[in-house]
């Protein structure tokens, strides 16, 4: 197929994204510097939506909130992830189809009854509690099990980790072993072998599954709403709030359109870093 | 079953299938009624329907913010008949989306309840455009076998007995309103709160927010709380009152001296219908506000019909469940109303649940 051929064919495929998926983007970013007065849109543009984004205590906090927990189970799915995605690619053998499915079957349920299940798990009647009040270690159930930024960030964890292993898998699956047996010739001990060989090798791998965990924590409102208690607000039910509520769009646009210069800027630097690691695996 | 029978039952069942959709072919009119699930149940719209030329297709809503959102998008052409809250009628006559109700097509309208008939509410320049529809409280609900006494609206903002064993609904408008009530700010000064006012409110809200177990966002959740004892007290809609009373769970239901939550809807016609439509959409609207309608809302719901066409054919028991017995309970009910500074009120509300 030549490359006219190949174009041809994608256009009408880009011409759907670009209808169904820039488009409202565009409409979104344009409405940021709207303004609205009681249910009537004003098209003065201003960039009042921006300036009150950046005097506001609550939207930068929330803002900085959505990243930070992003970050946190980016990092913590990683840590979890590396063990268990090494053991697949180079231990799991014939099991390992098998263990990459059982991997994804809890992304199989709905988020609801994911949520639910941990509500379960870590309620005042829960099963968690009950064993540690049978178990003498506790009077009174623990409430900060459940309804707690502890409750909401486990379940993002196990929510996401998936993701990340898959990212790491796949980077651990073209690792070759011959550069761990070389290093390990050369004296290196496995810490160093670690640092110095296994996590510049997968580190597209963990980039790539880093990123897509941290963009999906940063957009979930629904698990900190069902299972962060009081302090369950999000960046994201307060641009729903926003949007429904108040009919407030030029302000819910502007806020939408900020996370996404930032989650845009976080991507960008993380090409930046798969492309230098790719260079480094390549060298 | 045999060839013969097998054959037969095919073709009554093509027949039928075919018959279904011509008969509502045939029906002069099609209407499309944007509303509430519990509101169009088949058995309450079935004797309306049998007893007019009309075909009836529902869109359900799940908010009335996503209503709104709707109509204001364009979506006002299509719809022939909304159901806006009373407090957000002045929403929609901003959006210029709706037309007057035409009282002389709606007998029924004549017997609305006094404070339906007096409101302000769903009307500009003395015409109504959002005619009171159904009603009710959202009361304080709590676990009776789990609480000392009967709580009011202090219980969310005094004392730690129930630290962590509260919840309150995730609505900034509902929300500041117990708020204020609490403070004992006069209803007529409520919706207009000044910012020494609402500075109180966020005060008491934040004392608030370190007692909840949780804002809720779903009234299935809620009564999912109550069940498991994660929560023994919330500011709540009426359902799981009776939904875990049923269950042999010991319930109570509270409606605070300091006042009580009123909640309204309306129906309401959208400006672009006319002609045929519109003489069919007022007949169905006098049918919502009859007797028929109004007792199968009474038991099946249980909602209290905006007008006293059905009052005397529901029972005593089913008066009291639905708060028609004693109409002069509605004088301690504060009627939602949309503040003018709604936007200061949410940027509140988030304030207080972010901190």
């Amino acid at each position: 197929m030549s490359a006219r051929v190949g174009t041809y064919l994608a256009a009408p495929v880009m011409a759907f994204l670009i209808a169904l998926c820039v488009t409202p983007l565009l409409i979104l970013f344009a409405y940021s510097f709207f303004r609205v007065d009681f249910v009537a849109i004003s098209y003065d543009p201003s960039f009042a939506n921006y300036a009150k984004i950046a005097g506001s205590a609550t939207y930068r906090g929330l803002i900085l909130k959505a990243f930070g927990s992003g970050a946190l189970v980016a990092a913590i799915t990683a840590v979890i992830g590396y063990p268990v995605a090494w053991f697949i690619a180079k231990r799991a053998g014939a099991m390992k189809s098998a263990l990459l499915t059982l991997l994804l079957v809890p992304l199989y349920s709905g988020d609801l009854v994911r949520v639910f299940a941990w509500r379960v798990l870590l309620g005042a009647e829960g099963v968690i509690n009950r064993s540690l009040i049978w178990a003498g270690v506790t009077d009174a159930p623990i409430q900060g099990l459940l309804f707690s930024p502890l409750a909401t960030h486990i379940a993002l964890t196990y929510n996401y980790l998936p993701f990340m292993v898959i990212g790491l898998w796949l980077a651990f699956e073209s690792l070759d072993d011959a550069w761990l047996e070389a290093a390990a010739d050369l004296g290196a001990k496995g810490p160093s072998r670690f640092a110095r060989v296994v996590l510049p090798l997968t580190s597209p791998g963990l980039i790539a599954g880093g990123l897509m965990v941290f963009v999906m924590v940063v957009g979930d409102y629904l698990t900190p709403q069902l299972l962060g208690g009081a302090s369950g607000i999000t960046v994201i039910s307060a641009i729903n709030d926003l949007f429904g509520t108040a009919f407030d769009w030029p302000l819910g646009s502007a806020i939408a359109w900020t996370m996404l210069a930032i989650l845009m800027a976080f991507f960008a630097l993380g090409a930046v870093l798969i492309r230098r690691s790719s260079l480094v695996g390549g060298a | 079953m045999d060839r013969r029978l097998f054959l037969k039952s095919a073709l009554a069942g093509t027949a039928l299938g075919a018959f279904g959709p011509a008969g509502r072919a045939l029906a002069a009119t099609d209407l499309l009624w944007m509303t509430w699930e519990n509101l169009a149940k088949d058995d309450y719209l079935q004797p309306f329907l049998d007893g007019s030329d009309v075909a009836l297709t529902k869109t359900f809503i799940g908010t009335d913010d996503e209503q709104f959102a709707k109509l204001r998008a364009g979506g006002a052409s299509s719809v022939d008949l909304i159901t806006p809250g009373l407090d957000k009628v002045s929403y929609y006559t901003a959006s210029d989306l709706l037309q007057p109700i035409d009282f002389e097509k709606v007998p029924n309208a004549n017997l609305l309840y006094d404070t339906f008939k007096k409101t302000g509410l769903g009307k500009v320049d003395g015409q109504t455009y959002g005619i009171p529809f159904y009603w009710g409280i959202n009361p304080i609900v709590y676990r009776a076998d789990l609480m000392d006494e009967e709580p009011d609206w202090s219980v969310f903002f005094e004392g730690d007995k129930y630290n962590g064993k509260l919840a309150m609904r995730d609505y900034a408008l509902e929300g500041i309103m117990i708020a204020a009530m609490y403070l004992g700010i006069p209803r007529d000064e409520m919706f207009q709160m000044d910012d020494k006012q609402l500075a109180e409110v966020k005060k008491v809200l934040m004392i608030q927010k370190s007692k909840l177990r949780t804002y809720w966002n779903s009234i299935g959740d809620l009564t999912n709380l109550f069940a498991t004892g994660e929560v023994v007290c919330a500011f709540s809609w009426v359902p799981p009152y009776y939904d875990l009373k049923e269950k042999g769970l010991d319930m109570g239901m509270a409606k605070p001296k300091q006042g009580v939550i009123g909640w309204c809807d309306t129906i309401a016609v959208p400006k672009g219908v006319e002609g045929a439509r519109r003489d069919a959409v007022f007949e169905l609207v006098n049918y919502l506000l009859g007797p028929t309608y109004g007792k199968k809302l009474a038991y099946g719901g249980p909602y209290a019909q905006s007008t006293s066409a059905a009052r005397d054919e529901i029972d005593a028991e089913q008066q009291e469940k639905i708060f028609i017995k004693d109409l002069s309970v509605m004088d301690s009910f504060v009627w939602k109303e949309n503040p003018p500074r709604y936007n200061d009120w949410v940027a509140l509300w988030n304030e207080v649940k972010a901190s």
